[in-house]
């Protein structure tokens, strides 16, 4: 049949759009019902043609751009998703958590180090002399080879408000300057392996001298009766 | 030696941040690219979703989303292309999660087949062709159908379909034929019914 033979010919003529040419165009000129059908497959790919224009160029909303335009402004500035914001909070979260375990581990060693713990119980405040005196009594002060690096480190002057802290690894304790030389002494005892209570008992007893308290002298106590308080 | 100097970002003019600045520049590219192709996306959503207010929330949609990754975008000319692949996915899940409604409440309350609900200008461009020729599209496959309506779409040549999609221009002829090809076959036996009416 003809037909059949130029059936798919037809349709895909008609799909591309193109004119029949060849073998194909001259058996439309002398068969009117192939000419029929290909007219009305033309006639179909026109109308599906049509209906999509029409689907996609639709007139666009006039609310659209405006609409947008405000969810922009929600929105905020551009590439700022919530991956992005995520990160930040992550990276925000985990210097927090650092700074907090750097300040616990700095107390921690701070409150278990001999040196703070001596200062508070073994050296009293009341025993300790003035400066000037301790200065006049001339305490030998410890020599900087007695201690060995990296084991104690007394800071004697605080640092300037803006400068930085040298980078020291070992630990350093701020004391009132009075309390220098026994806390420097007591650091030459601990390293030698001794006991905190060894620094008081070797310490200079002139000065342990001065601040004892005399016994207080009390008076013999006179009873009157008050009878005879009556008669005067 | 070389003194180093501390430069703090607060010096700027009018005390405009670094990041203020930045924010300011990406707005305002962006603007530009909104209203050259704040139409494409919607119009390839409605060619998806045959439907004016869906078609506008997700060319809404669409656009946010390109603005909020618009700092991913490496080559700005490819935005078109970029803009056409977010609209076309979106609409497709609106359009699936559309369907997965309508069975539900066909479940539940076993109405007669509604289409979705049209606009006056929906119904005013709706035939009986029309309907069938918007189920028959969108059962075509999305590589098929997105190609289609690129092409349907006034001013766009294969080449520019090709750099859209990102694929050649013979890829682009072929899809385009075995689409209307297969609209055909879906279409033929109602565009008679309607003839012979």
């Amino acid at each position: 049949m003809p037909f059949e033979h130029y059936k798919d010919a037809l349709i895909e003529a008609a799909a591309t759009g193109a004119e029949p040419r060849g073998e194909l165009r001259t058996h439309l000129e002398v068969c009117d019902s192939c000419l029929a059908v290909f007219t009305e497959e033309q006639a179909l790919f026109a109308s599906i043609d049509a209906g999509l224009q029409a689907t996609v160029n639709a007139q666009i909303p006039p609310s659209l751009l405006p609409r947008v335009r405000s969810r922009l402004d929600e929105a905020g500035a551009p590439g700022r998703s919530w991956v992005t914001n995520g990160f930040v909070l992550a990276s925000a979260a985990v210097v927090i958590v650092a700074l907090f375990a750097g300040r616990a581990l700095l107390q921690t060693n701070v409150g278990h180090g001999p040196v703070e713990t001596t200062v508070k119980t073994s050296v009293p405040p009341q025993v300790t002399p003035p400066p000037q005196k301790q200065n006049s009594v001339g305490v030998p002060p410890v020599e900087k080879n007695h201690i060995p690096p990296r084991q104690f480190a007394i800071a004697k002057n605080r640092p300037a408000p803006g400068t930085l802290v040298s980078g020291r690894t070992e630990p350093e304790v701020l004391v009132p300057l009075d309390q220098e030389i026994l806390l420097a002494e007591y650091a030459a005892q601990w390293n030698l392996r001794k006991r905190g209570p060894l620094v008081a008992q070797d310490s200079d007893t002139t000065i342990m001298a001065l601040l004892q308290v005399a016994p207080i002298q009390i008076d013999e106590l006179g009873v009157k009766l008050l009878a005879e308080e009556k008669e005067q | 030696m070389q003194e180093l100097v501390l430069i703090q970002p607060g010096g700027m003019a009018r005390g405009e941040s670094v990041g203020d600045v930045v924010e300011a520049d990406g707005r305002r590219e962006f603007e530009e690219r909104l209203a050259e192709c704040g139409s494409l996306a919607y119009r390839v959503a409605r060619g998806v979703l045959r439907n004016t207010a869906d078609a506008e929330d997700v060319a809404q949609e669409a656009l946010l989303r390109a603005y909020r990754n618009f700092d991913r975008l490496r080559d700005r000319n490819r935005f078109r292309g970029w803009l056409v692949r977010i609209a076309f996915r979106l609409a497709i899940d609106r359009m699936r999660s559309r369907k997965r409604r309508e069975e539900r409440d066909t479940v539940w309350s076993q109405p007669e087949h509604r289409p979705p609900a049209a606009t006056a200008e929906d119904l005013a461009a709706s035939s009986e062709f029309q309907v069938h020729l918007d189920n028959a599209l969108a059962e075509l496959p999305e590589k098929l159908r997105l190609v289609l309506l690129l092409a349907a779409m006034e001013g766009h040549t294969i080449e520019e379909i090709a750099a859209l999609v990102g694929i050649s221009t013979g890829t682009v002829k072929s899809r385009i034929f075995y689409a209307r090809k297969q609209l055909a076959e879906k279409l033929r036996c109602h565009s008679n019914t309607i003839k012979t009416r």
